[in-house]
């Protein structure tokens, strides 16, 4: 049942994912800067941002229709709702009934949706394009995404994600499968396209040629561009603690007490450092790949998550 | 005993990981990130080779172990980029079939080398992973040398085939006599390398090593 404990532990989610995201956003650009042997800016320096944009007016085009206005906050909202079906600190999550992993992928699709409709709306080229790439991108991603995420449910034999990080974590070593270590690296690679990394997405740049996430975004200025940004770096949270905690979610608090929900936050933390680590290596040892050699990589996660499944029947013998 | 070796939770991801490999030969489109996956399959051909000594006990086997880190591991993939370097080969690989058609042959053909195996049976569990991998390891070498232009991606898809032998036999028999396995490595070896010498041959006559264009006659 609905109790205030239950209660306080989703605000609590609410708060961490809301407050965690400009940090670990920061931490991937400092870990990256210290690969380039370059200084950096300070890993606080994202939320300085969204405090200063948060203070400054909009200039907003004269053509734009509502939903201009309205997709920052849809999308605000639908990253948020994800972020209460995906487990962080606490495995059972009180919210686990309302939705599944299809929910969550969904979820997320709703956002991308809404963000490609209002680049489309200020009728700028730029946005256009952005647009039509980021679909282009998510054509591929969604089925690997869901994929991957399906190796591990069939191996737990459910699709919540509350009691696929339990069962995963209840197993221990046992867990470690070839099918979970394949649908590890699929999800990884998704990862990269999801959070806009350098393989796939540049974040760091304006370049015209180039730009995904950038382009649909670019008409934003003010508050509505830091809610932009603030839901970029939730997205990205959410789908590292996807990673942390339905493949290694050992470490997570089953229930609540406060020394359990201390100690999952700090393993929490460092597992999310750990894999941001990875994704700065791999943003500083590859290129931005040509935008028609993009489904080559995809295609790459969407074969890997495909032999999660077939080895697993094979060694299941289903 | 048998039960033990290929039930093992490190044997299922070695073998996991040399099918993971070999999508990497697949799914890469240079020459040298194609040889470094190569050497990575067959350094993950010497662990389940170790294994398979290490709970058997037979010296052979380790012997067969070492020669396969020490010939497939590294000696065959150092003659590759010697060659690579020599001819001086566009580091592209030159494909009649596109990256992704190519990754999802092969997700198709490790089906069909799943059903095929599953026909048989006579075996456990893994033993029918190991089998399934290696027919799959077989049928994509094969489809590596039809669907790449470069001679070298063909000398390497032999070699994949070969691999494929290799964990299909030791995962069935537990090690051949050591004098079969000997021979084997000898072959190996001795035809990477009469194989180098055609590719050197190939690009002296032709100025390309790419097999499409042996099919023009020259007078």
């Amino acid at each position: 049942m609905f109790t205030l404990s239950s209660l306080g532990i989703v605000i609590f989610q609410v708060i961490i994912i809301v407050a965690l995201a400009p940090l670990l956003s920061g931490m991937i650009k400092k870990i990256k800067a210290f690969f380039q042997i370059r200084k950096g800016p300070s890993i606080f320096q994202p939320y300085y941002d969204i405090a200063k944009l948060m203070r400054k007016d909009s200039v907003v085009s004269e053509n734009v229709s509502w939903i201009f206005h309205a997709a920052p906050l849809i999308s605000f909202a639908a990253i948020l709702t994800a972020g209460l079906l995906i487990p962080i600190y606490i495995s059972d999550m009180p919210l686990g009934f309302a939705g599944d992993l299809i929910a969550v992928v969904y979820l997320l699709a709703l956002a991308r949706f809404f963000t490609a409709l209002a680049s489309l709306d200020a009728g700028s080229s730029f946005g256009g394009m952005g647009g039509s790439r980021e679909m282009f991108v998510a054509s591929m991603v969604e089925p690997a995404l869901m994929l991957s995420i399906f190796a591990i449910a069939l191996n737990v034999g459910s699709t919540n994600l509350s009691f696929i990080s339990q069962a995963v974590s209840s197993m221990g070593l046992a867990a470690v499968s070839p099918y979970h270590i394949l649908a590890f690296v699929a999800l990884f690679i998704i990862a990269i396209a999801e959070t806009g990394r350098i393989p796939v997405d540049n974040p760091a740049t304006h370049l015209e040629l180039t730009m995904i996430h950038e382009a649909m975004i670019l008409e934003y200025s003010g508050k509505q561009l830091a809610i932009v940004e603030l839901t970029a770096m939730m997205k990205q949270l959410l789908v590292f603690s996807l990673l942390a905690n339905i493949f290694f979610p050992w470490g997570i608090a089953s229930e609540i007490n406060a020394a359990g929900i201390a100690l999952a936050l700090v393993v929490f933390i460092i597992k999310i450092v750990i894999l941001g680590a990875g994704m700065a290596l791999v943003e500083t040892s590859t290129a931005k790949w040509r935008l028609f050699r993009l489904p080559d990589l995809l295609s790459v996660s969407l074969m890997l998550s495909f032999l999660a499944i077939v080895s697993f029947i094979i060694v299941r013998g289903v | 005993m048998e039960e033990i070796v290929f039930g093992s939770n490190i044997m299922q991801l070695l073998i996991a990981l040399i099918l993971v490999s070999t999508f990497m030969i697949l799914g890469s489109t240079r020459l040298y990130s194609c040889v470094r996956a190569f050497g990575i399959q067959s350094f993950l051909l010497a662990c389940v080779a170790g294994i398979v000594a290490f709970s058997t006990g037979k010296i052979d086997i380790y012997i067969v172990a070492f020669l396969t880190l020490a010939i497939k591991a590294a000696l065959i993939p150092y003659i590759f980029i010697y060659i690579i370097r020599e001819i001086k080969v566009k580091r592209e690989i030159d494909l009649y079939v596109n990256i992704s058609p190519s990754l999802i042959i092969g997700g198709i053909l490790v089906v069909i080398s799943y059903y095929l195996i599953r026909s048989i049976n006579l075996i456990t569990e893994l033993s029918s992973f190991a089998l399934s991998a290696s027919m799959s390891l077989v049928s994509i070498g094969l489809f590596i040398m039809i669907s790449r232009k470069k001679a070298i991606m063909q000398m390497l898809g032999i070699l994949i085939m070969e691999n494929g032998l290799f964990l299909g036999a030791i995962s069935l028999t537990y090690g051949m006599p050591l004098l079969v396995e000997l021979g084997i490595f000898f072959d190996v070896l001795i035809g990477v390398l009469i194989m180098g010498i055609l590719i050197f041959r190939i690009n002296k006559t032709f100025e390309t090593i790419d097999t499409d264009m042996l099919k023009t006659l020259i007078g």
